[in-house]
């Protein structure tokens, strides 16, 4: 779901650095303000890593084949740290693997953290709205929404922005079907990554509940 | 007397000759040399039915031709050798995509269809996907190992806790 160079207007590549730019210094400055700064960072690292290496594990859909993002895991897990991981996750799947773009870095990055930003915010409602359902089905419950809801307005932002930016020499219907067709693949693929931030995070409330305090 | 009645009749039968007439049919060809493109996602699975657009070198705005890939992902079209220059074909699906750069005619400038051969000799193996990555695999599991173990590497300095 990366878009690749060379899709985007110079201006629509700007104005995603632009956001991103904005975005990750609000990150920054939310994970400043705790009392340790540092302490999450082990985690932020090792989930990193995981974000880089999903997108090389590629689900069939027919007709075509999504690939796991765990976007809206790192929002549950990491919280403000999601955003810095994903952007520093995307910069090295451009350049190693070339998956996306440098000129799209910003697009990509924007396309993905923000939704993990919203997954994160959608967890930590377990503690208000959640208080109906019992524990562990809330924390499993409310990680689903948000790792499901991470990768689903991701898919919605890029159908938006590919619908919006086709070139006037293509066929515009057909790009559109063919936008549309990959955009429905992705509800499968929301539901595999909820189930997984869910199974992930009931283990990490079982193994280490301190990991989820952030 | 009766030679000069068979040759005339032979050259008469001759002239006659031309586009082999049968039943109304009329069946000419000549040799062209065309380009085909590949396309394919990096999973190796074909880019079927993408919109393939093709710039002529002298205007890259307007599409020479414009057409689709078929179910394997091979679309070909035959360039116009008085074109020299790079031709660019651009192929498109669903927000994925490439523009590959193909050099039609050499600079000499000698006849059509010597340019045309020269194009049709270049096998031109060129990836339409992902041009940004030329590294050989070797490097590159190099570089994602080393990728990931700066991950990991600084996830442990980290976690070393405080001393």
């Amino acid at each position: 779901m990366h878009i690749p160079d060379g899709i985007l207007s110079a201006q629509v590549c700007a104005a995603g650095y632009a956001v991103t730019g904005l975005a990750t210094w609000y990150s920054l400055r939310q994970i400043n303000r705790r009392p340790d700064p540092t302490a999450e960072i082990p985690k932020a690292s090792l989930l990193t890593a995981a974000f880089f290496v999903a997108s090389s594990i590629y689900i069939p859909v027919p007709p075509a084949s999504v690939h796991l993002i765990l976007n809206g895991l790192l929002g549950v897990v990491l919280g403000y740290f999601a955003f810095p991981a994903i952007l520093i996750g995307l910069f090295f799947q451009a350049l190693v693997i070339g998956h996306g773009g440098l000129t799209t870095l910003g697009v990509n990055a924007a396309m993905m953290g923000i939704p993990a930003l919203l997954a994160y915010h959608m967890f930590q409602t377990r503690h208000t709205v959640g208080q109906l359902l019992k524990e562990p089905a809330r924390t499993g419950v409310f990680a689903f929404l948000g790792g499901a809801l991470g990768l689903g307005i991701a898919a919605l932002i890029f159908l938006a922005l590919i619908i919006l930016n086709i070139p006037a020499q293509l066929d515009a219907g057909a790009e559109q079907t063919a936008v549309l067709a990959l955009s429905i693949g992705h509800v499968p693929l929301a539901i595999i990554e909820g189930v997984f931030t869910a199974m992930l995070v009931l283990f990490l409330r079982r193994a280490k509940p301190e990991l989820l305090e952030g | 007397m009766k030679f000069k009645f068979a040759l005339a009749w032979a050259l008469g039968a001759a002239s006659l000759g031309g586009p082999v007439l049968a039943h109304g049919v009329v069946l000419e060809h000549r040799q062209l040399s065309s380009v085909e493109v590949a396309a394919q996602f990096e999973t190796g699975e074909p880019m079927a039915n993408a919109q393939v657009l093709v710039y002529a070198p002298d205007n890259p705005s307007e599409p020479w031709q414009q057409g689709n890939t078929d179910d394997q992902g091979r679309f070909s079209f035959v360039p116009d050798t008085t074109l020299v220059g790079n031709w660019e074909v651009m192929v498109r699906q669903a927000g994925h995509g490439a523009i590959a750069t193909i050099p039609i005619g050499a600079a000499t400038g000698g006849e059509a269809t010597n340019l045309a051969l020269e194009a049709e000799a270049e096998p031109s193996p060129e990836s339409l996907i992902s041009p940004s990555t030329t590294l050989s695999p070797v490097q590159r599991g190099i570089t994602i190992g080393s990728v990931i173990w700066g991950f990991i590497g600084t996830a442990l300095f980290f976690a070393r806790g405080k001393r």
